[in-house]
């Protein structure tokens, strides 16, 4: 059987003008428990963290642990 | 990232502990200062920094032992009342004697306790019998702590590769075969002794949410302790006696009663009324809240509005900060406020987790298991209502008990052929061009969970059950499919997840009675102390199917009196010896 | 590179993690910061206090936050001069890892800065001295039951508590009649490891506080001093406004088995509060008085399961 593309929210946020992913940084993506998000290159060049899965356990610790702030974690949609 | 590699590398280690979230650290940090000489490896599947239930941190110790406010004796007894007798009271009694060191150990790290304003621990009251609960305002540090003491040691950390079975030969352990979520690649690890800390099997029901992640417990911790447990021979006490818990509602985190308990917060049903017999967190106490939930009286809610202000701030502040900090944007998302209402409760799906209930992997009081130099501690052993303090503290016993076990021995020798089936198995999904993606797997099979194992248990459901699970089988060995290495991981869990199924329904079928309350109420049977004051161990059969066998429970170190046995069966307190409740 | 090749998380050389903080770019040094951190080598300290200096106020505000993860006099030394930073955020992280830490030798760098004319300053440097008990910080602790700000005189009275000296007690009990609600509180429940008269007078003028918070800490730390007058003066706080109050009164009532009051706490079982009817039976209980089994035998059968048990419980001693 052939897949589909099933659209979904993700809950969790990355503001790419504060996230420092260009320097490197992978704090985000390595604290992870479940593994869900990436490094992405946009458009312009520049590098920013994504939810790539939508997968979240809404804990936190990418945004606890993000130095600049740019993470915000939301509650999956089919629970809040 | 992602992509899927071809490789396989095989390293050596004296001890590899699988599972780096709260007992496999503490079990690596004892074995290396016992034994500074041996190699000890600690690998998850995630990221040792932020792994396992207490990702973000803990709230509190639920089951503290200190002199003063609680003896070992008597923790001992509360523990084995709430079993309903079954019980191996050695392992608990250890942890009851020991487990204070290891609070005073975890403070010298830096992971803060509650203290009152002369610097002594402020141990709060919530049980009926002794005093065990220690607050950690500020237990958001848990994991940042821990993490400092393994670089510390250095201890050599192998993140995000996933254990998938564990190697046997010579009849002991000889290592585990691992890959790597994020490339595909497989890593040998021989290994003399091998320490299990691989959590619950939290996503084994399905949540009333329906969204697969919003489980009670981590939602990583899918089970492959149990699995690989099984399937390397060990055996596996009393499964059918789940864990379900009391919740928010859809938010599906801890209504958190040991915070708020001490504070005057209460469970109440819908007219604001106490309704819990139960002394214990128990399955009796699970029964209640489902009777509740059920009969008319429900739902049920946590409730602070009879609280004063000064009070419901600190309780938003230990509740929306630590633990499951989004819990705040929760209650403000839907708009509710404690001092204005009560909060919606719910029970949690069902799950394999020996921290709130008492099925898991067989273990001693040395967190042995039936397999020589095979151990396990946490949430997947089953010690019975260990907690976070247990995982540390039996997680400890193992690393203790391993570093001498590896001074004695070699490397078992094992079947090369064993490493090649495998890899075979675990890349089938791979090699397909089209197929069932791992996330319909697995809801599928959470789903049948829901449908037919979650209490109260049918015979015909449970058979039901596993003619579907058959299916579902069917499909993952010849229909499953992945894109990336990522999806391989997940499938690799959808294959846990529907082995602690199977077990779970088994398990349930064998145990031709009901005990603990809603964990095993089997409608059918009532409960029988003659043919099932007993253990159930199930272990794989030459079929390959699950076999059982019932072991007696090992004779008690702290007598019970005869009308304490089933005080919590019989939902009365007993007549003697008790202190009351505050 | 495949994952294979970095098999083991790395333990690098600090000097070289450390060069990452001569870059230009600012995210670049906050990286260097978070590595230098996850060493968790000593070695890194020197590095990471000099980033405390940065030009960045992120990068300062990591570095703060990385010497959680550190101990020692240079640790300490590097978070109090963080203390006169004039980002908040970079102030708020150093005055939280003051409060990490460990070794009392750590002490040794905040000690001289127990007097600083800054609040926010001389408030972390409270916090962060009192788990370490140093004797020296009493001195100052002192002094600083007298500074203007509410929140620096709560601190103070932390550091003078967890330090549990008798000597103490006439600034403790000064305290206990502060201005502000929580240092009052707090200087109460400081009293607990005292056995004095002084630390009970305190106490017991304490039930008459204007504030319900002060009178239930009062009546909770009561049941720790445990003198002569304590009985008396929890008797007269039964008819406390609050039920909290009650609450902790009848409590300590009956850890200090106080059988005198038993008459008085016995009706109080009719009170429609949960919490304190439940409170009420298993004092009775611990009190053990046969006379107010009246009391109880009328709510054997409540509807609600703590009191109901707790009143079993209760008439099982009273019949014993």
């Amino acid at each position: 059987m052939p897949l589909a593309q099933t659209a979904t929210t993700v809950p969790v946020v990355v503001n790419d003008d504060l996230c420092i992913a260009d320097k490197g940084c992978t704090v985000c993506v390595d604290v992870c428990p479940l593994d869900v998000l990436r490094i992405v290159e946009k458009d312009n060049g520049k590098k920013t963290a994504y939810m790539k899965y939508d997968e979240c356990w809404y804990c936190m610790p990418c945004e606890a642990d993000c130095p600049t702030d740019a993470v915000t974690v939301n509650l999956p949609y089919l629970l809040k | 990232m992602d992509e899927i590699l071809d490789g396989l590398t095989q390293i050596d280690c004296d001890i590899l502990v699988i599972g780096g979230g709260t007992a496999g650290p503490m079990a690596a940090l004892k074995a290396k200062r016992k034994n500074p000489e041996a190699n000890v490896v600690l690998l998850d599947k995630a990221n040792v920094k932020r792994s396992g239930a207490i990702s973000m941190g803990m709230d509190g110790l639920n089951n503290s032992v200190i002199p003063g406010y609680a003896t070992p004796e008597q923790y001992t007894k509360e523990i084995t009342i709430a079993n309903d007798g079954i019980c191996d009271q050695a392992a608990v009694y250890r942890y009851a004697q020991e487990c204070y060191g290891i609070i005073q150990e975890l403070d010298s790290f830096g992971i803060r306790f509650q203290k009152d304003q002369n610097g002594e621990y402020d141990v709060k009251k919530v049980h009926h019998i002794g005093t065990y609960v220690l607050p950690m305002p500020n237990g958001d540090t848990v994991k940042k702590a821990l993490y400092r003491q393994l670089r510390k040691a250095r201890i050599n950390i192998i993140n995000r590769f996933m254990a998938t079975r564990l190697l046997t030969g010579e009849g002991r352990v000889a290592g585990a075969i691992c890959v790597n979520t994020r490339s595909a690649e497989f890593l040998v690890v021989r290994a003399k002794a091998v320490i299990m800390g691989l959590g619950a099997a939290g996503r084994l029901g399905l949540p009333t949410s329906g969204y697969l992640y919003g489980t009670y417990e981590n939602a990583s911790n899918s089970g492959e302790g149990y699995a690989m447990a099984y399937h390397a021979g060990a055996g596996l006490a009393n499964l059918e006696c789940y864990q379900i818990n009391p919740l928010i509602k859809d938010y599906n985190g801890p209504a958190c009663a040991y915070v708020a308990g001490p504070m005057g917060g209460y469970t109440a049903n819908a007219s604001g009324e106490r309704f819990i017999e139960c002394d214990y967190w128990s399955g009796q106490m699970m029964q209640e809240f489902y009777d509740e939930l059920q009969g008319g009286k429900g739902p049920v809610y946590l409730k602070l509005n009879h609280l004063a202000e000064e009070t419901i701030s600190e309780i938003e502040r230990v509740l929306h900060i630590v633990e499951r900090p989004t819990r705040g944007h929760f209650h403000e998302g839907r708009g509710t406020d404690y001092r204005k209402q009560m909060i919606e409760m719910h029970i949690s799906e069902i799950g394999f987790c020996s921290g709130h209930s008492a099925s898991g992997v067989f273990v001693d009081e040395h967190a042995r298991t039936t397999i020589p130099g095979l151990y396990a501690a946490g949430d997947m052993a089953n010690v019975p209502h260990n907690y976070m303090l247990g995982a540390f503290t039996n997680g400890a016993f193992a690393g203790l008990d391993a570093a001498d076990f590896v001074a004695n021995v070699d490397f078992a020798a094992f079947d090369k052929g064993e490493v090649d089936a495998e890899r075979a198995r675990v890349m089938a999904p791979t090699k397909r061009d089209d197929g069932v993606p791992p996330n319909q797997i697995e809801y599928k099979t959470r789903r049948l969970v829901n449908d037919y194992l979650q209490p109260p248990k049918v015979t015909a459901k449970m058979e039901l059950a596993q003619q579907r699970f058959e299916e579902v089988r069917d499909d993952m060995q010849h229909g499953m499919y992945v894109r990336d290495a990522h999806e391989l991981m997940r499938a690799l869990e959808a294959s846990t997840i529907l082995d602690c199924a199977e077990m779970a329904a088994a398990a349930s079928m064998y145990r031709t009675e009901s005990r603990w309350g809603l964990y095993h109420n089997r409608v059918e049977y009532e409960r029988d102390d003659e043919n099932w004051f007993c253990h159930t161990m199930l272990t794989k059969g030459e079929d390959g199917k699950p076999a059982h066998e019932k072991q007696d429970v090992k004779p008690y170190i702290v007598e019970i009196a005869e009308d304490e046995k089933d005080a919590y069966y019989k939902q009365r307190v007993g007549a003697t010896s008790s202190v009351a409740a505050e | 590179m495949t994952a294979v090749d970095q098999l083991f998380e790395d333990f690098d050389d600090i000097a070289d993690l450390a060069e990452g903080l001569d870059d230009p770019s600012p995210g670049a040094r906050i990286m260097a910061v978070i590595e230098l951190a996850d060493t968790a080598d000593p070695a890194a300290i020197p590095f990471i206090a000099r980033a405390i200096t940065d030009d960045d106020a992120g990068v300062r505000k990591q570095a703060a936050q990385a010497l959680t993860d550190f101990d020692g006099v240079e640790t300490a030394a590097a978070l109090v001069s963080a203390l006169d930073d004039d980002d908040p955020a970079v102030i708020d992280a150093a005055a939280r890892s003051l409060t990490e830490l460990k070794d009392p030798k750590s002490g040794g760098a905040i000690l001289p800065h127990l007097s600083a004319a800054n609040d926010v300053k001389l408030r972390a440097c409270l916090a962060g001295i009192k788990e370490l008990r140093r004797v020296e910080a009493m001195g100052p602790a002192i002094a600083a039951l007298q500074h203007v700000s509410a929140e620096v005189r709560e601190q103070a009275v932390g550091v003078i508590g967890w330090l549990q000296d008798e000597s103490a007690l006439p600034a403790l009990r000064d305290a206990a009649k502060d201005a502000d609600v929580k240092v009052r509180r707090t200087a109460l429940s400081a009293l607990g490891f005292s056995k004095s008269d002084h630390a009970e007078a305190t106490l017991v003028n304490a039930l008459a506080d204007p504030e319900w918070m002060v009178r239930e800490a009062a009546a909770e730390t009561l049941a720790k001093t445990g003198g002569a007058s304590c009985i008396a003066a929890l008797r007269g706080v039964l008819g406390d406004e609050y039920w909290q109050v009650r609450l902790k009164a009848v409590r300590s009532l009956g850890k200090l088995r106080a059988t005198e009051a038993a008459m008085e706490i016995g009706p109080m079982m009719d009170v429609p509060v949960p919490n304190l009817r439940k409170e009420c039976a298993a004092a009775l209980g611990e009190l053990a008085v046969p006379e107010t089994a009246q009391f109880l035998e009328k709510y054997a059968d409540d509807r609600d399961p703590d009191v109901r048990k707790n009143v079993r419980w209760a008439l099982e001693k009273l019949a014993a």
